[in-house]
């Protein structure tokens, strides 16, 4: 039961009208079952590693909270994080580093005998560990209370609206939302239906419509250079596309149970430099490693380089943990490259402005960051995207050599759309970008479109409906799902 | 809420609305109904002298009422054998005693599998449901009752009836059919590649040898064939290539079953103004390869 499917919509109607009908002390109880029947019919009896890591990480939080000093707190959440990502690590980098082992094992003629494993992944486990790390290492620095309700603390750990790809939360956030007895209210389910919807609509009308286009030209043994940049491009919008819409749902669903989930994307094609685009890109794992990697690892650090190697190694980690693979490592490295190199020439780009006047004519300069940053991103999506090192460097290359940017060449690149294809997506991709223009002028485009007259509110939201319906496909998992 | 209630009504009865003409029209393209011709014969079965199996090849190969054979098209497209046999089981019992059963065999028949791309809705109604193996109840009442819902459908009703909505570059005979027949080729390749993966080929084979069988069993006659494709298309799937996807899996078996190879049919090859497109017959070049084929059978002594 994936999220785009009338199943879970079935299933969750029935859980919103159950815990609005149940006393309050029982609902806990829903959201539990919910969550783990969700998971399973998800991942199988990997749910039972997910209660495993929910009961460790729970008595493991009361023990840290019971030592008396700081040394026996920090103990105590190391051996704590170590064992959870003991789990992470043998279910997701087993195999990468094995063969990574074996590799050079082969390349130096050494005898390496440890063969390939196989292990599937267990769903969601990347999100729901890094939830646990945050809650153990809040309470070690007695900025969380250790849960001593088991059932509310795995709720936190298992919610399924926000179990299988975030927002990744903090359980300060979470877990007094849980305790409040939420009423049923009007704005919450109206909010959340239509967050609902918007998800549906960005899955089933973009993602999902692009994704067979991209596959076709990475997948392709050999693609032409212009393909390779359109089919990047398009990567791009996919993946903003499926994973925003995967927290819309998320989130929408969540606000409709009266919980309120932190927002993960603020438009990041829209960013003006990488800095901000990770501040709008993934703002929970963000935020995360910025407070639990990046921070940790700057204390006492005065030197620049020292700030520069820490920001390589944080995104070094975000890489790894998106996946157990070259490619990602690859990729986080360019985008701490990016951000360190950002940083140092900050000032000089500004005196460059200032040479060129391009800084007398702010919308022209703000438009070329964002063109930047974007081309920028794109090409890191290359490495995010091809299967193995060997391709993606053989991409890279496509993507960087001039003679792919020839607009003929990427007119002509088009045509891996049937031309209906491309006139339905074509279509959608205005929509959204509408709806993506409106919010850049107003806080919200939900709240512009309150105060427009009914029929052009209805008129939106019945587009929204039979778009779905009618040309939304589906099929495809969502791609964070896979970490 | 009761304010909710009143708009969600309001919404949801507009885009059914909306959605109502969208089904119909879905209901009635010429991609819904693909399997209209065996739903027909279902309801009214005749004795058959012949039925042919396979995909799309086979299924705009044969047309042989000019000849007064009564005939039986199960082919499909995309047909993978596995439904091939399962439909043979299902309507082989109106095959005459003397009827032959025609097995297409082409490019795509050892690295198909049904699981790709290939909706299995349209074997909803001349199937039993337990021959459906993701047969799904949900899917099953979309399907027959909501077909709008799948943009798949919908895209493809629309294609067919704008058929000349696509790039100058991507219709059938665009540069001679050059670019068909390379698409086409990209498309078989990467088949092969998934095929050789998920091992589909052994499965594919076993499931011949399991039909030539299951034909003997029946006392059914059986012929394998190739069709007739254009000299473009044949360029591109050589001697080497067809070995490489074909050949060095059917020659192993070494079945007693004729093989009638039109493949490279010289009456055929250079003659554009039989095929739809560089693979396909159309309805003249169907009528003379029926013909054609129809007049092999006769001096191989079927009929």
């Amino acid at each position: 039961m994936t999220f785009i499917s009338i199943e879970f919509l079935l299933f969750f109607t029935g859980i919103v009208f159950t815990y609005y009908l149940i006393p309050h002390k029982w609902r806990w109880i829903l959201l539990l079952a919910a969550s783990y029947s969700f998971y399973a019919t998800l991942s199988g009896y990997f749910v039972l590693l997910l209660l495993i890591s929910t009961v460790f990480t729970y008595f493991t939080g009361i023990v840290i909270e019971k030592q008396e000093t700081k040394q026996q707190k920090k103990r105590a959440m190391l051996v704590g994080i170590c064992v959870l990502l003991f789990f992470l690590g043998w279910f997701k980098y087993f195999n990468f580093v094995n063969d990574s082992i074996r590799a050079i094992s082969t390349y130096m003629n050494w005898n390496y005998a440890i063969p390939y494993q196989e292990i599937i992944l267990p769903l969601a486990i990347s999100f729901y560990t890094f939830q646990a790390v945050s809650y153990l290492v809040d309470i070690s620095r007695g900025k969380q209370k250790a849960e001593r309700h088991y059932g509310y603390f795995s709720i936190y750990f298992a919610f399924f609206p926000q179990l299988v790809a975030g927002p990744i939360e903090r359980a300060k956030k979470l877990l007094p939302q849980f305790k409040v007895e939420q009423t049923l209210n009007y704005d919450n389910i109206s909010y959340g239906m239509k967050r609902i919807a918007w998800g549906f609509f960005k899955k089933t009308l973009i993602a999902d419509r692009l994704a067979p286009i991209v596959a076709s030209v990475y997948d392709s043994p050999d693609p032409t250079g212009s393909q390779i940049v359109l089919a990047t491009i398009l990567f791009s919008v996919q993946l903003y596309a499926d994973f925003s819409a995967l927290s819309d749902i998320a989130i929408g669903c969540a606000r409709m149970l009266g919980i309120k989930l932190t927002e993960n994307f603020k438009q990041p094609h829209f960013a003006v430099s990488i800095a901000d685009f990770w501040n709008r890109w993934h703002i929970t794992l963000s935020t995360w490693l910025r407070d639990y990697i990046f921070v940790p690892l700057c204390k006492g650090k005065k030197k620049r380089s020292e700030i520069y190697l820490v920001i390589v190694i944080t995104f070094l980690i975000s890489g790894i943990w998106h996946g157990a693979a070259w490619t990602f490592v690859l990729w986080g490295l360019i985008h701490g490259f990016y951000r360190a190199f950002g940083d140092h020439t900050k000032h000089f780009r500004g005196k460059m402005a200032t040479f060129i006047h391009l800084d007398q004519s702010p919308s022209l300069h703000k438009w070329m960051k964002i063109a930047t940053t974007f081309l920028l991103v794109c090409f890191s999506r290359v490495f995010f995207r091809s299967d193995s090192i060997t391709a993606a460097f053989e991409n890279a290359q496509h993507f960087l050599s001039p003679s792919s940017w020839n607009p003929s060449g990427i007119i002509g690149a088009f045509e891996m759309f049937s031309l209906l294809d491309l006139v339905i997506f074509s279509f959608f991709f205005i929509v959204m970008q509408l709806f993506h223009y409106i919010e850049r002028n107003n806080t919200s485009t939900w709240n512009w479109l309150s105060q427009r007259p009914a029929v052009a509110r209805f008129a939106v939201y019945v587009l929204i409906v039979v778009s779905v319906l009618v040309f939304g496909a589906t099929g495809q998992g969502f791609v964070y799902g896979g970490f | 809420m009761g304010r909710l209630f009143i708009k969600l009504t309001i919404i949801i009865a507009v885009a059914l609305l909306l959605f109502i003409p969208v089904n119909n029209f879905v209901k009635q393209s010429r991609s819904y109904n693909i399997n209209e011709d065996i739903l027909t014969f279902k309801k009214d079965p005749y004795p058959v002298d012949i039925i042919n199996l396979g995909a799309s090849h086979s299924m705009y190969g044969y047309y042989f009422k000019p000849t007064g054979l009564a005939h039986l098209d199960l082919a499909l497209p995309g047909q993978a054998l596995e439904y091939d046999f399962k439909l043979l089981k299902e309507y082989g019992e109106y095959l005459k005693s003397d009827g032959v059963v025609i097995l297409s065999i082409s490019q795509m028949t050892f690295i198909n599998s049904e699981n790709e791309d290939v909706d299995e809705g349209r074997y909803y109604e001349i199937l039993d449901r337990t021959q459906i193996e993701s047969f799904r109840l949900l899917d099953y009442y979309k399907y027959m009752y909501f077909p709008g819902t799948n943009s798949d459908n919908f895209t493809s009703a629309l294609s067919s009836k704008w058929k000349g909505f696509k790039w100058t570059s991507h219709q059938s005979w665009a540069n001679n059919g050059e670019n068909y027949a390379e698409r086409k080729t990209e498309y078989v390749e990467e088949q092969y590649r998934k095929a050789i993966e998920h091992n589909y080929i052994e499965q594919n084979v076993e499931l011949l040898k399991e039909i030539l069988e299951y034909c003997q069993e029946q006392g059914y006659e059986v012929i394998l064939t190739m069709e007739p494709v254009h000299k473009t298309y044949q360029e591109h799937f050589d001697e080497e290539v067809m070995n490489r996807l074909v050949f060095q899996y059917l020659n192993p078996l070494e079945t007693d079953v004729p093989f009638l190879n039109y493949m490279n049919d010289e009456r055929f090859t250079d003659n554009k103004e039989y095929f739809i497109d560089s693979d396909h017959l159309n309805s003249k070049g169907r009528k003379k390869y029926s013909w054609i084929v129809y007049e092999e059978l006769k001096s191989l002594g079927y009929f």
